[in-house]
C-alpha cells in the first residue's frame, strides 16, 4: 500500500516537472509586454482639471488632474528612481558656473496629437505662466533659455515635478493639446441618473493611445476613468473585474487588506495639519498655540485612529524629500500644555468663546481628525469646536473660525520650493517669494525650524497615497514626482481579471523613489 | 478682529525668506561626486568634521543613528561605525550615558540626493550639521554574481536604454555592437573591448520609431548591419553608416541556444523578462530536456532580462544578456558562458 502511494506521489511530480519544463521551452527566448485593452481607473475625486494653468499649489485635487495630466502631456526633463535626470521633451541641457542660466534644447520631430509640431515657441507659451515668479523663458533656434535674477541650482526638480508640462492652448474651450502617450477621446460631466433625478452619474474621462507619441504608443489602446464613486463602491468594482484601478482612503486601506486586494503604496504625500487664523482673536497668543501644539497625540492619530496607515508628522517636510524630518522630535507635552492653558485668561479658547476649528476638505477621515483633535485640546483644558465647512455657508453669516484642519499635497521634488509653496500659500499676506533662492539643507532646516516655532502651522500626519489594482496590471511603477506611468503599463490576459492579489497584498512594483 | 495689513507682524514667511536669503552663495555643504563609496566616506568624514566643529560641544555625547529600512540594506552600517571613528579621532567621546547630550545621526536618502544630517540640541538651541551628495554619484556597486555553473560576466554599462547587444561579425577587433535608445533617438553603436565608443550611428533620421517594449533586434552580417523592428528592417554598414529601412515582416529571434566547449548538448537560454520592475533568473535548460527530466541551471540578474542573443561562431558557448540593474537603473549587458566541470 505504502509502496504503491509512493509511486503515485513519484509519478505526480515527474508529470508536474515535464510540464513545466515543457512550458518553459514553449515560452519564447523573453515574454513581451502584451498591446491592447482598456484600463478602467476609479477616482474618488468628482472633478478634475487637465488645465496645468488652473492647479494650485498643495492641492489634493491638483494631484490627481496632475497623474492624468501626465497621460496628456510631457516636460522637458523627469527624474528616475535613481535620482538621475532623464530627457523628456528636451535632450540635452546645460547651465552656467552660478545656474543663473539654463538652456534646453528641444527634441526635435515631437509632434502634438493634432500632429502639428512642437517647437520652442510652444515650451516657452506654456511654461511661462507655470514657472515661479522672477524666472524668465526665451525661444531660440530649438531651444529655450530660462534666466534668473539670482542661482536656481534646482531648477530640474522643479521642471521635473509639479504642473509644469508642454501644451499648447487651443481657441475656444477646445482641451490642451498634448505631445504625451495618450489624447482625451472624450469628457462627460456629471449628469442627472435617469433611474435617480437627485442622484449623479460620475464624470468620465476617456484616453486613447497616441499612436505617433515620441516616446513609442503605450500598451494600452485606452483608458477609461470615472470620477466621483465612493470608495466603498470602488473596492467592490475591482473585487468583481469592474475596475483595474482604483484610490482607497487610509481608512479603508486595512479593509482592501484583509479583503486579499493587491494594495500599492506610496510614501507619505499628503500632510494633514492645523492652520490657525486671525479671525478668532485668541490665535493671537502664542501660548494658546503652543499650548495645542504640545496638547497633540499625533502618535495615536496615526497608529490608532488610522490604522498605521499615516505616519506622525513633526517637521512640515516628509522624511523623503528634506531627508532630515527626523532631527524634529515628538513635540507632545501634556503637562506643559495645562502649565501654559492655566497662564491663559479663561475666555481664551473656553468657556463660551471656544476655538473654532473649520476641517478645510471633506471626508469622513479629516471629521474623525478633527474630533480627535478636539479630545486632545480638552484633555488641556482647551476648547475647540469643529465645524463642518459645509455647515458654514448655511443660513446667516459663518461664525468666525481661528483653526482650520487641512490637507497639503507636495508638488515639487525640490524641498526648497516645496517649503516655499507651503509658506506662500498658507501666509499669502506677505507676498510672493522671490524664486532662486540658493540650495543649502542647513538654511532650509533653519527655515522650517523657524516656521515650526511661529506655531501658525501644526503637522498632525502623513498621508501616503494607496492604490488598488488588479492582478492582471503589469509594469506598474510611479515616478518620483508622483505621477503614474501608465504609458508602461500593460494587461496580461493570462491573468484572470479578477482584484485578488497573490496574498502578499503588495504589487512586485518600484516605489518610486522611493519609490 | 482680522490683523491689520499695514502693521503685519514678523510673520513666518518673512523669517522664512530672511533665512533664506542669508544663505551662503557657494553650496558648501555639498561633496563632490565620484567613487561611490569615496564619496560617501568623505561626507561622513566632513560630518564628524561639522558636528566636532560646533561650538559649546563639549563632554561626551550619546549618538542614536537612524536610517531608512531599505537603504540600510544598501550601505550596511559601515558608515556608522567610521562616524565614530571620526568623532573620536576629533577628540569628542562617544558615550553610552543617558545624561550625556544625544546626537541624533541620519543618512537618508530625496529624490536627488543622499542626506547625511546630524541634530544635537545643547542651551535651548538646535544645532544642525547637514552634508549632501547627489544620488546620481552614489550608485552602490554591484554586488558580484556568483555563477554556479554559468560563468556571467558585465561586458558594458550605460545609463542608455539599450535594447539589444550582439558580438561583431567583421574582423575589426574584440567588442561589442549596441542598440540603444539614446537622449537624441535610436543609435546602433559600436563599442570596444575596453567598453567605449567607437562609432555611434543615428537611426533618428531613418524613420525607425522607438517602442516602449524594448522591441529592436540586431542581425549582424558578414560586411553590415540589419536592425529589425515590429513590422520595419534597417540595414547600415559601418564604413558607410548611412542607414536606410523598408517595412518588413520580422522575424523574432528563437530562444538562443548554446554549445559547452565539453561534451555536445546544446542548452537553450531562456528568460520572461515581462516583470520590468522585479529581478530575473535566465534558466539554461539541455535541448531536451524535458524527455531527459534534466533540471536547469540558473543564473541571477540585478533585474528584468531584456533580450538574449548568441554569440554565434566561434562564441557558440556564449550568449549576450541585456537586463536593466533595478538598483542602479543602468542598463547592463552581460557575456554569459557555459563553463566546463563545475
Amino acid at each position: 500500500m505504502r509502496c504503491t502511494k509512493s509511486r503515485w506521489l513519484a509519478g505526480i511530480s515527474a508529470l508536474a516537472v515535464a510540464l513545466t519544463l515543457a512550458a518553459a521551452l514553449r515560452a519564447e527566448s523573453t515574454k513581451r509586454p502584451r498591446y491592447g485593452g482598456t484600463l478602467r481607473v476609479q477616482l474618488r475625486a468628482a472633478s478634475l482639471s487637465l488645465d496645468p494653468r488652473e492647479w494650485k499649489a498643495g492641492s489634493v485635487a491638483a494631484a490627481d488632474s496632475e497623474r492624468l495630466g501626465a497621460l496628456v502631456y510631457d516636460r522637458l526633463v523627469t527624474l528616475d528612481e535613481y535620482g538621475r535626470f532623464q530627457a523628456g521633451l528636451a535632450t540635452e541641457w546645460s547651465h552656467d558656473v552660478g545656474a543663473k542660466n539654463w538652456q534646453f534644447k528641444i527634441r526635435a520631430g515631437v509632434k502634438f496629437s493634432d500632429g502639428t509640431a512642437l517647437t520652442a515657441k510652444d515650451v516657452v507659451a506654456a511654461l511661462q505662466p507655470l514657472i515661479p515668479a522672477g524666472l524668465t523663458i526665451a525661444s531660440g533656434e530649438g531651444a529655450v533659455t530660462i534666466r534668473a535674477q539670482r542661482a536656481v541650482p534646482d531648477l530640474l526638480e522643479q521642471l521635473a515635478s509639479g504642473r509644469t508640462f508642454v501644451f499648447r492652448a487651443q481657441s475656444g474651450n477646445a482641451p490642451l493639446l498634448g505631445t504625451g502617450p495618450f489624447v482625451l477621446a472624450e469628457s462627460t460631466p456629471p449628469t442627472p441618473s435617469e433611474a435617480n433625478s437627485w442622484a449623479l452619474k460620475p464624470a468620465r474621462m476617456k484616453f486613447r493611445a497616441n499612436e505617433d507619441c515620441w516616446a513609442g504608443r503605450p500598451f494600452l489602446d485606452a483608458i477609461d476613468v470615472t470620477l466621483g464613486d465612493p470608495p466603498l463602491r470602488q473596492i467592490l468594482n475591482l473585487q468583481v473585474g469592474r475596475a483595474e484601478l482604483i484610490d482607497i482612503p487610509p481608512d479603508l486601506v486595512r479593509k482592501a487588506r484583509q479583503e486579499n486586494l493587491r494594495v500599492w503604496s506610496s510614501p507619505p504625500e499628503t500632510l494633514l495639519a492645523l492652520r490657525f487664523d486671525d479671525a478668532q482673536a485668541a490665535t493671537k497668543d502664542a501660548r494658546l498655540r503652543e499650548a495645542l501644539d504640545l496638547a497633540l497625540d499625533r502618535e495615536t492619530m496615526a497608529n490608532v485612529l488610522l490604522q498605521r496607515q499615516a505616519q506622525p508628522a513633526a517637521g512640515l517636510l516628509p522624511q523623503w524629500l528634506s531627508g532630515y524630518a527626523f532631527l524634529f522630535g515628538d513635540a507632545m507635552n501634556l503637562e506643559r500644555a495645562k502649565e501654559l492653558r492655566a497662564a491663559l485668561p479663561a475666555n481664551v479658547a473656553g468657556g463660551t468663546e471656544p476655538l473654532r476649528m473649520r476641517v478645510d476638505a471633506t471626508g469622513d477621515l479629516m471629521k474623525v481628525l478633527g474630533e480627535r483633535v478636539a479630545v486632545n485640546a480638552r484633555q488641556a483644558n482647551l476648547s475647540v469646536q469643529p465645524v463642518s465647512h459645509t455647515a458654514s455657508g448655511a443660513g446667516g453669516p459663518a461664525p468666525a473660525t481661528g483653526l482650520h484642519l487641512i490637507a497639503w499635497h507636495y508638488d515639487s521634488l525640490s524641498p526648497r520650493v516645496a517649503l516655499q509653496e507651503m509658506a506662500q500659500q498658507l501666509h499669502a499676506e506677505a507676498g510672493a517669494l522671490e524664486a532662486g533662492e540658493p540650495r543649502d539643507p542647513e538654511k532650509l532646516f533653519g527655515a522650517e525650524l523657524q516656521l515650526l516655532e511661529t506655531r501658525q502651522l501644526l503637522p498632525l500626519v502623513l498621508l501616503p497615497e494607496y492604490v488598488g489594482m488588479a492582478s492582471n496590471v503589469r509594469n506598474w511603477s510611479v515616478a518620483p514626482s508622483g505621477e503614474w506611468r501608465l504609458a508602461d503599463v500593460w494587461l496580461d490576459t493570462a491573468e484572470s481579471t479578477a482584484s485578488n492579489g497573490d496574498g502578499s497584498g503588495e504589487p512586485n512594483a518600484a516605489r518610486g523613489v522611493h519609490p | 478682529m482680522r490683523q491689520n495689513s499695514d502693521c503685519p507682524p514678523l510673520s513666518a514667511l518673512s523669517i522664512f525668506l530672511i533665512l533664506l536669503l542669508a544663505a551662503p552663495c557657494a553650496l558648501g555643504q555639498s561633496v563632490a561626486a565620484g567613487d561611490a563609496t569615496a564619496t560617501l566616506d568623505a561626507a561622513v568624514q566632513q560630518l564628524a568634521d561639522r558636528v566636532a566643529g560646533i561650538p559649546n560641544l563639549r563632554g561626551p555625547v550619546r549618538v542614536r543613528y537612524f536610517q531608512e529600512a531599505g537603504f540600510a540594506t544598501e550601505t550596511g552600517k559601515d558608515w556608522q561605525d567610521m562616524f565614530r571613528e571620526e568623532l573620536e579621532k576629533l577628540r569628542v567621546n562617544v558615550t553610552e550615558d543617558a545624561g550625556a547630550n544625544l546626537l541624533r545621526v541620519g543618512l537618508a536618502e530625496t529624490p536627488t540626493e543622499v542626506v547625511l544630517s546630524a541634530g544635537v540640541r545643547l542651551n535651548d538651541r538646535e544645532e544642525v550639521r547637514i552634508v549632501t551628495l547627489a544620488r546620481a554619484a552614489f550608485a552602490i556597486p554591484n554586488v558580484p554574481v556568483s555563477p554556479i555553473r554559468v560563468d556571467q560576466q558585465m561586458v558594458y554599462q550605460s545609463g542608455d536604454r539599450i535594447l539589444d547587444a550582439a558580438f561583431p561579425t567583421d574582423d575589426a577587433g574584440p567588442g561589442l555592437v549596441i542598440l540603444a535608445n539614446r537622449a537624441a533617438g535610436l543609435s546602433v553603436l559600436r563599442v570596444d573591448g575596453a567598453g567605449k565608443i567607437r562609432q555611434a550611428v543615428s537611426l533618428a533620421g531613418t524613420g525607425a520609431r522607438v517602442s516602449r517594449d524594448n522591441d529592436g533586434e540586431l542581425q549582424l552580417h558578414a560586411n553590415d548591419v540589419g536592425v529589425v523592428f515590429a513590422g520595419k528592417a534597417c540595414r547600415m554598414a559601418w564604413t558607410a553608416p548611412d542607414a536606410s529601412c523598408h517595412a518588413a515582416k520580422s522575424a523574432r529571434r528563437a530562444a538562443t541556444a548554446l554549445k559547452a566547449r565539453c561534451g555536445d548538448g546544446t542548452w537553450k537560454l531562456l528568460a520572461d523578462g515581462s516583470d520590468w520592475f522585479a529581478p530575473e533568473l535566465l534558466q539554461v535548460v539541455p535541448e531536451g530536456s524535458a524527455r531527459k527530466g534534466s533540471a536547469a541551471l540558473l543564473s541571477n540578474f540585478p533585474g528584468p532580462i531584456l533580450s538574449v542573443s548568441p554569440g554565434g561562431e566561434p562564441n557558440e558557448d556564449s550568449a549576450l544578456v541585456v537586463t536593466r540593474n533595478l538598483r542602479t537603473g543602468n542598463y547592463e549587458v552581460y557575456k554569459i558562458t557555459l563553463a566546463c566541470g563545475n
